[in-house]
């Protein structure tokens, strides 16, 4: 009986995932091997057409550095909330995290108009005498960066500040009693504890960005596409549906393999653990 | 090397709350002082601001001949043992140990020679390579005091560090703790609310109260000659009676407790004896008789504690514990006189 209620329990999700999840996914990979050139021809195809693993990479390129700013804008957030006092924290929790009470498409879109030809940052400058001519920041890499980095670090914060609260006072002064300088103490003490954190965040704005696809259409264009886009367009311009599957297919190995080598670093970094 | 702690006039705030009132403790180098009370007593306060984590309102702390009330807790050079260990959990118990060597610039062979033989001393050296969360409490807590003692603070500070260990351990931990620091010579702060702790392990202990100290002295003092009746009932003086003085006819005062009872006092014994004081005493300062000068009592419960019974007895002075001959057990509901014993009994200044 113990044993079923626990099985049991789970089911309805299980099968929700089964059914919704793993069956169309294992589908669609799978008709990416049903080529009559051969199993492997839509790779070979994907791998010789300098195009699309230019798309590859940029991607890459751009999730790696949205992670990588994401860490640090998100740390040393985080490390200011987590020192400040429970009412205040409560606050910069919150105003931190609002931002995610709107959709990707609305948060991408302020972007349009922040950084557009008549936007606020030309307008600015421009009235300001710095430039005469507005830049043209719109379908960049750069600008897809900024919008992820503003969309995924509420959630590099929210993870690191509970794993900074986490760090014990007395360890902390333990270190400081020991002479550790307050710089000393965060690089060799509270830095390391919260490296299993800044995993599990890096993990999360990685798989966001790797994946996302709001931001690059709307930010990045044709010029930026990123395999989100790609995939959109094989899939809904030019209804190439094996095409679609197979860069589904490699998106979905590259973000498993991240997230596998990540976790493992994790737990093997993480002193909590027994 | 060994320098004595000052603390003067040390006031302090939580909010507008005052925890510390104008406290002040001398350590003598190589001296071990406990400060006993119970919870927000201001025990902890005081001890985390000579450690340098919270600044006073008022007042100073010196070690040796340096003022540290305004130094960087950094700075200060104290070695501190807490509670819950507050080992690094990412660092193994070698590295643990080398910790603050490191801060202090020392390279890394003579680092691990002297944590090594540090370690030795605790006696861990053969789990040197394990991480914290690989040792029992007892181990944590040796590992902790290796830590604090090698870089050989002047000034060691215990906060409360036998707490989370089980009784047994409890009292080997603290012979321990006490060896390597008289071997060291360290000059001692200890935190505890544990009175036995406190007096099994110290030179002179600081009962503490609302932020302030009671009375400082050594156990031996404070435990038979309590200073006030704080004091008096924290080290186990069960009967605080108020009396008053009806006469005095040369060394001899006679005095009453409320309802009418009298007894009378040498001041040979007692000292001079003021008109209103407290008489304090254990339940062996009082004993249950038939006959004698003492106060007359209904007896209550008796309790068999070995090396005499114990009765809870009703006077016209108040409830009253006391003591009585193992020859003679009483039935409740008989009538007796509780008869003081000089020797076990304090007199004492009635609380302001």
């Amino acid at each position: 009986m113990k044993r079923f209620a626990k099985w049991g329990l789970t089911m309805p999700a299980t099968i929700a995932v089964v059914v919704a999840l793993v069956i169309p996914v294992l589908l669609t990979i799978a008709t990416t091997f049903g080529e009559p050139k051969g199993a492997f021809s839509t790779y070979t195809a994907f791998f010789n057409s300098g195009f699309r693993t230019n798309i590859l990479y940029r991607t890459l390129r751009i999730a790696l550095i949205t992670t990588a700013i994401s860490l640090v804008i998100g740390f040393l957030t985080a490390y200011v909330i987590a020192r400040m006092p429970g009412r205040l924290k409560s606050i910069a929790i919150i105003a931190a995290v609002f931002p995610l009470l709107t959709g990707v498409v609305v948060r991408s879109f302020a972007w349009l108009i922040i950084l557009g030809k008549n936007g606020i940052v030309n307008d600015t400058l421009m009235s300001l005498g710095i430039i005469s001519e507005p830049l043209s920041m719109l379908y960049t890499e750069g600008s897809v960066i900024v919008a992820m980095v503003y969309l995924f670090v509420p959630l590099m914060i929210l993870t690191l500040t509970g794993v900074l609260e986490g760090v014990p006072r007395e360890v902390v002064e333990a270190s400081t009693s020991l002479g550790a300088t307050p710089i000393a103490t965060f690089f060799q003490v509270i830095l390391p504890l919260a490296v299993p954190g800044l995993i599990v965040g890096a993990v999360l704005v990685f798989t966001g960005s790797f994946t996302s696809y709001a931001t690059p259409q709307l930010l990045g264009g044709e010029q930026m596409m990123m395999m989100g886009t790609l995939l959109y367009q094989r899939a809904m311009v030019t209804f190439d549906w094996v095409g679609a599957s197979t860069i589904a297919a490699i998106m979905v190995v590259i973000t498993i393999a991240v997230v596998t080598i990540m976790s493992r670093m994790a737990r093997r970094l993480n002193p909590m653990a027994v | 090397m060994t320098v004595s702690l000052t603390i003067e006039n040390l006031s302090a705030h939580y909010g507008s709350t005052p925890v510390l009132k104008d406290l002040s403790i001398s350590v003598a180098a190589g001296e071990l002082v406990s400060l006993l009370g119970s919870s927000g007593c201001g025990k902890t306060t005081t001890l985390r601001i000579v450690a340098g984590f919270l600044e006073p309102t008022s007042g100073r702390v010196r070690l040796g001949d340096r003022d540290l009330t305004t130094l960087p807790a950094h700075a200060r050079d104290i070695g501190l043992v807490f509670q819950n260990y507050a080992l690094f959990p990412h660092l193994t118990v070698m590295e643990n140990v080398a910790f603050g060597l490191k801060q202090r610039g020392i390279a890394k062979p003579d680092r691990a020679k002297r944590a090594g033989s540090m370690l030795d001393r605790v006696g861990l050296s053969h789990l040197a390579d394990r991480l914290p969360s690989a040792l029992s409490g007892g181990q944590k807590q040796r590992v902790a005091l290796a830590r604090a003692l090698v870089i050989e603070p002047p000034l060691l500070m215990f906060d409360e560090p036998l707490s989370n260990l089980d009784a047994k351990l409890r009292v080997d931990m603290r012979v321990e703790i006490r060896q390597l620091q008289k071997a060291n010579g360290t000059t001692s702060l200890y935190v505890t609310h544990d009175q036995e702790e406190a007096f099994s392990i110290s030179d002179r202990v600081a009962i503490m109260n609302a932020g302030r100290i009671m009375q400082l002295d050594t156990p031996e003092v404070l435990y038979r000659k309590p200073a006030n009746a704080f004091v008096a009932s924290f080290v186990g003086f069960e009967n605080l009676v108020p009396m008053k003085v009806v006469s005095r006819d040369g060394a001899t005062v006679t005095a009453e407790a409320a309802g009418g009872a009298r007894l009378s006092f040498s001041q040979d014994v007692f000292g001079a004896i003021k008109d209103d004081f407290v008489l304090a005493t254990r339940a062996d300062g009082l004993v249950a008789r038939q006959s004698g000068e003492g106060i007359p009592a209904t007896l209550g419960t008796r309790t068999y504690l070995g090396r005499a019974y114990q009765y809870k007895c009703v006077t016209v002075a108040g409830e009253i514990t006391a003591n009585g001959a193992l020859s003679e057990p009483y039935d409740p509901g008989t009538s007796a006189v509780l008869v003081p014993v000089p020797e076990q009994c304090c007199i004492l200044d009635p609380e302001a």
